[in-house]
């Protein structure tokens, strides 16, 4: 409770947005953070800065104005580096969101090491962002995808995923940490792809503001994460891809930027990263997401794993307390997201209740319809943390769900 | 308890979530649709028997869906039995204006009206498609 202090009581004030009040009387309980994360005051006035004193188009000009731009947008792309430790800032591509990134890497990784009949392993929990770039190749090209099963507390299960290897298995595309259990991968996985030679995608828009990531400990081939989720504005995502491969694949869109040498008969490409950055970037977006790397560095990655750990935990056993709620997943192995329903009361419901108290979480599939299938419900309810949640606001929630059951169910 | 949540959930709407009406599938039927809400997932499947006359004589629903969506489903169905189906698009217009917030031009549903009973999702803009989801699947069974 002594470190929930120190983290909280100045860092809710970075986040202008948390004094709302909701309905004009609630104070505004964000629990929703999985969906997106609220943005610190630093991260939205840098974006107005940006565009009221630097702002030009990048890499092209070289006025004064090109080379600010331009330097903000690189000095980003080696925030990012360091923030997820890979080796080089060339394995840094900017793109719109992390669905492009899934998006460049089925397209291209298909285009220089698959054929036909090629197999690639997902998970039955993953987020539509990371089925339907595999499901196109399916449809076009005839890869066939298998799924790995799903044991009770979340998790891959590391027998099944084994033996759907076969010699045919080119790459598996796996959540880092699930949007629904808040389970994070087991490195057994990784490391049975790496000997059996099957490249590995990591989704880590749930882990890149929850976890320690270290991509070169990780063993992953590809890492993708979105910026909004991390504190920073919508429209950027990142994709971590190894030199080697990156090298080696083909680029993903045509455009300014990414040329070589142009004649009326062929291109050459640029080489990494503007390869596979086609067009004008995100690049205010990618500025503003360095500042949240800023942001998030200076709170210190470890006090918002401690703090984010505490809020789970705490908030895990108080409803694991409430007889008529069912939780999915253990409460091992979870990290800043709880789904969950309750009984008889369909997830829409829930959330407007808790909305009218003033508290936002999400209701819906997740965009998990084949998890949601799985679990044979048609949608549950998630909290879901950000580093400035405190245990007041569990408490909150709390009786809110208590309330909500009364309402509901007289 | 909070003034907009119980105009949402009003008895009339709870008991229809609970013990949905005309639920299932008409023995007979020359018109059908699915619909879905590829946001929420919620779910419903629609059919009718229209006769000669355009009069609807049977209308049934099945699926899943939070307690809006269902009880919108299942008193759409009983106020659409027996109608004709020009009386019944204008209901359809009646509806979707009443459930977001526009009641000045309703020709077919008024206070009384056990529609009327849904008006309070106006307040909640992102339960708008729960309440209209089996009246736009009644649209589309009209084009089958």
């Amino acid at each position: 409770m002594i470190k929930d202090k120190i983290i909280h009581k100045d860092i809710r004030k970075d986040f202008p947005i948390l004094s709302k009040k909701i309905l004009k009387t609630k104070d505004l309980v964000y629990f929703d953070t999985a969906a997106s994360a609220q943005k610190p005051q630093v991260v939205i006035d840098e974006l107005n800065q940006f565009y009221e004193r630097h702002y030009s188009n990048v890499s092209r000009g070289v006025h004064t104005l090109s080379v600010e731009s331009t330097l903000r947008y690189e000095d980003a792309r080696k925030k990012v580096q360091n923030f997820i430790n890979a080796k080089s800032e060339n394995e840094i591509i900017f793109t719109k969101s992390a669905t492009e990134s899934i998006n460049l890497v089925a397209q291209t990784f298909y285009d220089k090491y698959m054929s036909t009949g090629d197999e690639i392993i997902l998970s039955l929990m993953e987020h539509h962002s990371n089925l339907i770039p595999w499901y196109f190749l399916r449809d076009k090209y005839g890869v066939v995808i298998k799924f790995a099963n799903i044991t009770e507390s979340g998790e891959i299960d590391i027998n099944h995923f084994e033996s759907l290897i076969t010699p045919k298995t080119k790459i598996a595309a796996l959540t880092h940490l699930s949007n629904v259990y808040g389970s994070q991968i087991d490195e057994k996985v990784t490391s049975i792809c790496k000997k059996n030679n099957v490249a590995i995608l990591l989704d880590g828009c749930q882990s890149a503001a929850h976890l320690k990531i270290d991509v070169q400990k990780l063993e992953c081939d590809f890492f993708v994460f979105s910026g909004h989720k991390t504190y920073g504005p919508s429209g950027i995502g990142v994709l971590y891809g190894k030199e080697s491969l990156l090298d080696e694949m083909p680029p993903y869109q045509g455009g300014g930027g990414m040329i070589g040498e142009v004649t009326t008969d062929k291109a050459s490409y640029a080489e990494l990263p503007a390869k596979y950055e086609a067009g004008t970037p995100p690049i205010a977006e990618a500025h503003g997401l360095g500042i949240a790397i800023d942001y998030m560095n200076n709170v210190g990655i470890e006090n918002i794993i401690n703090h984010e750990e505490e809020l789970t935990k705490y908030a895990y056993k108080k409803i694991s307390e409430l007889d008529f709620v069912k939780i999915y997943g253990d409460g091992d192995n979870r990290n800043s997201i709880i789904s969950f329903n309750i009984e008889n009361i369909h997830s829409h419901e829930v959330s407007s209740f808790l909305d009218v108290e003033g508290i936002a979480v999400r209701a819906g599939h997740h965009c998990c319809q084949p998890l949601m299938k799985h679990l044979g419900v048609n949608s549950t309810s998630r909290l879901s943390f950000g580093l400035y949640n405190t245990i007041e606001e569990v408490d909150i929630f709390v009786n809110a769900l208590i309330k909500c059951k009364e309402f509901f169910i007289k | 308890m909070n003034e907009l949540l119980k105009e949402l959930y009003q008895e009339i709407i709870l008991d229809h979530g609970k013990e949905p009406r005309n639920f299932g599938e008409c023995e007979t039927h020359n018109k059908s649709a699915h619909g879905h809400n590829p946001l929420c997932g919620d779910k419903v499947s629609l059919t009718l028997f229209v006769d000669d006359d355009d009069i609807i004589k049977d209308i049934k629903f099945s699926g899943e869906g939070c307690a809006i969506s269902v009880a919108s489903a299942s008193l759409m169905t009983e106020k659409l039995k027996g109608k004709k189906l020009s009386y019944a698009e204008n209901m359809f217009k009646d509806f979707t204006d009443l459930v977001r917030g526009s009641e000045e031009s309703l020709s077919t549903i008024d206070e009384d009206d056990s529609l009327y009973a849904l008006k309070g999702v106006k307040d909640f803009p992102m339960r708008v498609k729960c309440a209209t989801l089996a009246w736009h699947t009644f649209k589309n069974a009209l084009k089958d």
